[in-house]
């Protein structure tokens, strides 16, 4: 805090003469609010709202092909009939492709398109809800728009969050992305299969997302061979054996 | 370019203030932004003077200082 007039700029480095000034008749109210407050109690009620009919939101984000889709896809195959139970808002800018791709698969889903704007927020995603019957529902899946920068700081009410690179995008990621890692509960590196054909080495992406988030529990799957398929389902509560494959 | 979208809400959050405190219009305000919040101090700059065209945090002068972690706060304004 500056010392000479108490205002809160940083006190100026010793020896120098002139101090910064104020409009004589301004005076300095205190805020300390969040700008994002308005979203993030938009996104606690939708939260809260869910968790009271046993609804566990997890939100799936990632630059455009990582693998969000398909991880979703390879999900739903692998719970089977359970598949039912779980619903979707795919969040895109155009196009309803991950909607059917989803519903395909026996998830209910709604599709929000977002246009020009870069990412899902709690008030989108509370207004998609209102076309999706939830009666049933254990799980709902939040798929962000495709994007490693600005979906960060908005919540849209889920319970973890879950950030996805792909072997293909690099190891680098994390490191280039850090609001994003700052905002996981689990990193997925996806698309293992591709290992032998790409420059990307998992310890690396490991290392770099635990630079920013030392405890976060990292995978590496793929959803096109189901390898590590069971440890994901496993962080989701499922049991691998049920459902069919 | 979700800042444009987050300087509005910082204009409404101020706005807020700023009627609470009886004041009217805004001088200046300061703004914390996290290196891990997920906004780029320079397009909040950018987008400011365009958002707050026609409010009362019109010319405004939008100091940022920058932290470390997610902190995204306003923390104080300057009123008139």
């Amino acid at each position: 805090m500056c010392t000479t007039c108490g205002c809160g700029e940083p006190d100026l480095p010793a020896g120098t003469v002139t101090h910064h000034t104020h409009p004589p008749d301004t005076r300095r109210i205190r805020v300390e609010r969040s700008i994002l407050e308005e979203n993030d109690r938009h996104a606690e009620a939708l939260r809260k709202s869910l968790a009271e009919r046993g609804i566990e939101a997890i939100g799936l984000l990632g630059g455009p092909g990582a693998g969000k889709t398909t991880l979703l896809e390879a999900t739903l195959a692998r719970l089977g009939s359970e598949a039912a139970s779980q619903a979707a808002v795919e969040g895109d800018c155009a196009g309803d492709r991950d909607a059917r791709r989803v519903a395909a698969r026996g998830a209910r889903v709604v599709q929000v398109v977002t246009g020009a704007v870069c990412h899902l927020d709690a008030h989108l995603v509370g207004h998609a809800l209102e076309d999706l019957d939830l009666a049933g529902v254990t799980r709902l899946w939040i798929e962000n728009v495709g994007n490693l920068v600005c979906p960060a700081p908005f919540a849209c009410g889920e319970t973890r969050r879950v950030v996805l690179v792909s072997t293909a995008e690099g190891d680098d990621k994390p490191e280039k992305y850090p609001a994003m890692i700052a905002a996981a509960d689990l990193l997925v590196i996806t698309k293992i299969d591709l290992l032998p054909h790409v420059d990307f080495e998992p310890d690396r992406c490991t290392a770099a997302a635990r630079v920013v988030r030392p405890d976060l529990p990292v995978f590496r799957l793929s959803a096109r061979t189901g390898e590590g398929m069971d440890a994901w389902l496993r962080w989701l509560g499922e049991s691998p054996g049920e459902g069919r494959a | 370019m979700h800042e444009a979208k987050l300087c509005l809400s910082l204009i409404d959050l101020a706005e807020t203030h700023l009627r609470r405190a009886g004041g009217e219009r805004i001088a200046a305000m300061r703004l914390e932004v996290g290196d891990l919040c997920g906004v780029i101090p320079e397009a909040l700059e950018a987008a400011f003077p365009i958002c707050a065209s026609g409010t009362r945090a019109e010319n405004a002068a939008l100091h940022i200082y920058r932290t470390q972690g997610r902190n995204l706060v306003l923390r104080d304004m300057e009123i008139v």
